[in-house]
């Protein structure tokens, strides 16, 4: 059969921004795949060598548009570093719940853009209504809604409001009661099941090889996960257990999106349990004369997509000497996704690339 | 008791001899090498274990007149020890004309590193399958990365001589 060049993208629905990739097709079947970024590469890195140490915040945050929070926090954890600046532990707490539920939004969101894709429309809307939920939360405790610039060098920005405790537990609740629903109309449906077992598969070994991160990794059997091997944030003052899956396929993939959901719902609950009082900041200096010593860090935690690291340079002046991001979408995009198209029908792209978990933005940054 | 990353400093410090290995803090190795030996070392690396290729950086020291490859290495073992440690091996190229060899036969992730570097910062990767455009719709001649390049000097030239809407429709 003759071979022909497919152009998929830059806007279609297997991804949240704008991604293209070349297919090579025969008939329906995919012979090979050539992932082509860049839509969204707005050079933050460069620009954030312009930028003062804390002018860098609204910045960082946008690198990513769907979790801005994990953004925030490598940022302000490189800073630390590099300054050698404490969290107080109420801080740290704060900062867990707080990143858990950017993960139950972000999850939420990668919910709602894979419900949509498959076109199951009920489930999408539930999604997008519940993630709104969690903004709202956001919105009362930031004052923003989808950036929020939350996490400072030194602890958050500010303690939690009076009965915002009891409002989390009363959004998680509405949440989780949901959670039959969304099991009986999506996850175990007969429909979706079809749609998405054994497609996209990837062994253990393959992922690894090809610098698999989070749900892609963990959905292959290997439980790997930052927040227990070099724990931030609260994370080690809590028990809780990593949801792994074996087939490594699209559908396990996004069984550990949902028991990952559950799982951030437990440990939020134990945190808010287990939480100090106390300062939730440390002051730093002037931030106008603000310099940090001549040093380097690479620093990395758990997003809800997987390893995300920052390598922050700083040369003793007021502004970084270079920034870099380690993205878990990068290899995710661009290695794991060329090798999990091929073979497979155009049918299956999108679900293919949303299962992966693939973000632009974060590529290009 | 020795912990895991002095024990691997040891253990790299004999098995190369012109490198120098740092412990700076309780997970972190620094190990500085020569352009040449970067492949060998990160191979030795990956057989001890650090098998997860994190991230390739590079940073411009134009005082020095030196790129500086940074290569992050981490493990996906189990293993507690090995799991916390980061591994930054460094190596210095001269900013004219640079590159090296490219690590793919030992991190098959290495691909599109390699790829950014060589359009943000004008690394030729020798062995390199395709180092073709990655992000960037232009040709520069200075590499954008790179601590020389004018931002403001750039956008002046290129974009300020696109002319206003309004001006084009004053002229018809």
């Amino acid at each position: 059969m003759r071979e022909l060049e497919l152009y998929f993208g830059p806007q279609h629905l297997g991804m949240v921004g704008n991604f293209s990739i070349t297919l090579n097709v025969e008939g329906d079947r995919i012979v090979k795949a050539t992932a082509n970024p860049g839509f969204l590469h707005r050079g933050f890195e460069k620009l954030m060598e312009q930028r003062t140490w804390i002018q860098n915040f609204p910045l960082v945050c946008r690198i990513n548009v769907v979790e801005p929070d994990h953004m925030e926090l490598m940022y302000a954890m490189a800073v630390e570093k590099l300054a050698g600046i404490e969290v107080p532990e109420r801080a740290r707490f704060i900062r867990s719940i707080y990143l858990e539920l950017a993960r139950i939004g972000s999850h939420l969101f990668g919910l709602w853009a894979y419900a949509n894709m498959l076109g199951f429309d009920t489930v999408a809307n539930w999604a997008m209504y519940h993630r709104d939920l969690v903004l709202d939360l956001f919105e009362e405790l930031t004052g923003g809604r989808v950036y929020h610039i939350y996490i400072w060098p030194g602890g958050v920005r500010r303690d939690f409001p009076e009965g915002f405790k009891d409002r989390i537990i009363n959004t998680l609740h509405t949440i989780g009661s949901c959670v039959p629903d969304y099991d009986n109309t999506f996850f175990n449906n007969r429909v979706f099941y079809k749609r998405a077992k054994n497609i996209g598969k990837i062994t253990c070994e393959e992922a690894k090889r090809m610098g698999a991160v989070g749900q892609v990794l963990r959905a292959t059997g290997m439980k790997q996960d930052i927040r227990k091997t070099e724990p931030y944030a609260a994370y080690d003052q809590v028990d809780w257990e990593i949801p792994v899956r074996t087939d490594g396929d699209a559908y396990s993939r996004i069984w550990v999106v949902r028991d990952e959901m559950i799982e951030s719902v437990h440990m939020i609950f134990k945190l808010l349990d287990k939480m100090p009082e106390g300062e939730v900041y440390n002051k730093i200096p002037n931030p106008f004369k603000w310099k940090i010593p001549d040093k380097d860090a690479y620093v990395r935690c758990e997003s809800s997509r997987g390893e995300l690291g920052l390598y922050l340079v700083s040369n003793g002046g007021d502004k970084p000497y270079r920034a870099h991001f380690r993205t878990p979408s990068y290899n995710h995009g661009l290695t794991i996704l060329e090798k999990a198209l091929e073979n497979e029908s155009i049918a299956d792209v999108g679900n293919i690339m949303i299962s992966l978990y693939i973000t632009a933005p974060e590529i290009d940054r | 008791m020795k912990n895991t990353g002095q024990l691997l400093k040891e253990k790299l410090l004999l098995s190369f001899e012109d490198i120098q290995a740092e412990v700076s803090d309780e997970h972190r190795l620094t190990v500085n090498c020569r352009k040449d030996t970067v492949i060998t070392v990160l191979s030795f690396l990956n057989n001890s274990g650090y098998d997860h290729l994190a991230l390739i950086s590079c940073v411009d020291w134009i005082k020095d007149n030196v790129l500086e490859l940074v290569y992050i290495l981490t493990a996906y073992a189990e293993d507690k020890g090995k799991a916390k440690m980061n591994i930054l091996v460094k190596t210095r190229i001269t900013r004219e004309k640079p590159g090296l060899h490219t690590v793919i036969p030992v991190f098959e992730n290495a691909e599109p590193y390699e790829r950014e570097l060589h359009e943000l910062y004008g690394i030729h990767f020798m062995g390199h399958p395709r180092l073709t455009p990655l992000f960037l719709e232009r040709e520069y001649k200075i590499p954008p990365f790179r601590k020389d390049f004018d931002t403001r000097k750039y956008v002046q030239e290129v974009f300020d001589q696109i002319p206003f809407v309004e001006d084009k429709k004053a002229e018809k």
